[in-house]
């Protein structure tokens, strides 16, 4: 823990109280790196960053987003994963993947910018009070630590 | 189901890419066109070669290795997984 304690202090973090949907942060979201120029040489205009709200979510192996953010980003799919939830039942889903970019701003530090990333495009995130799950893929590139008896949780990264 | 050409194509060829077990394939309608060790790198040459046509990425599994989310979410699927 003590370990872990010095590790936060030496790198970008910030540690936000627990809402009550649980650890949730404001990100933006847009286009990968390479789809930004691949816009440019067409000629077309580079959608601009969406703000998200997003629930980190250790129970979701990939990161999701909500279908809204992706349509207004005029993303097409390049990937397609089997995917298992709990309203899929025991059969995977097939569902298609959108590379996009990943930005968490942070107090102290650099934030935390993943230029090219495949997410998982899932409905009834906006109505559950956020745009997106932050899954264990992003959760690879940092330290999360969850403190509920203080009510709060920390991200480093 | 965009993409459905390439995904096809993926399964056919899935005997002979066993061996780029966890690389990244690409793949533009019927054509295989590079394997890659990182989703970047395949994403980054799917654009450059392809620009804004469609191209399939696709992570080689012999065993297709589903993802899993916990919370009640739809996905934005189109059909179930053979």
């Amino acid at each position: 823990m003590r370990h872990a304690a010095g590790f936060i202090d030496s790198v970008p973090h910030f540690t936000l109280q627990i809402s009550s949907e649980g650890p949730t942060l404001n990100a933006s979201v847009g286009v990968s790196q390479p789809r930004a120029a691949a816009l440019k040489t067409a000629g077309q205009p580079v959608p601009k960053l969406m703000f998200v709200r997003a629930l980190v979510d250790t129970g979701a192996s990939c990161t999701c987003i909500d279908p809204s953010i992706l349509t207004e980003l005029n993303l097409t799919p390049t990937g397609v994963v089997s995917l298992n939830t709990p309203s899929t039942g025991t059969t995977p889903q097939q569902a298609h993947q959108f590379d996009v970019s990943l930005f968490i701003p942070a107090p102290s530090g650099l934030p935390l910018f993943i230029h090219t990333m495949p997410v998982v495009a899932s409905e009834l995130l906006a109505a559950q009070g956020f745009h997106a799950l932050l899954g264990r893929d992003v959760l690879s590139q940092c330290l999360f630590a969850y403190n509920g008896e203080f009510g709060v949780f920390t991200l480093a990264f | 189901m965009a993409l459905e050409k390439e995904l096809a194509v993926y399964h056919k060829k899935l005997p002979e890419l066993k061996e780029s077990e966890g690389k990244f394939v690409l793949i533009h309608e019927e054509d295989l066109v590079d394997i890659f060790t990182s989703y970047e790198d395949a994403i980054k040459a799917g654009y450059s070669q392809f620009g804004l046509e469609p191209f399939l990425v696709k992570q080689i599994h012999a065993l297709e290795q589903a993802q899993f989310i916990s919370r009640f979410v739809d996905p934005c699927a189109t059909r179930r997984a053979s």
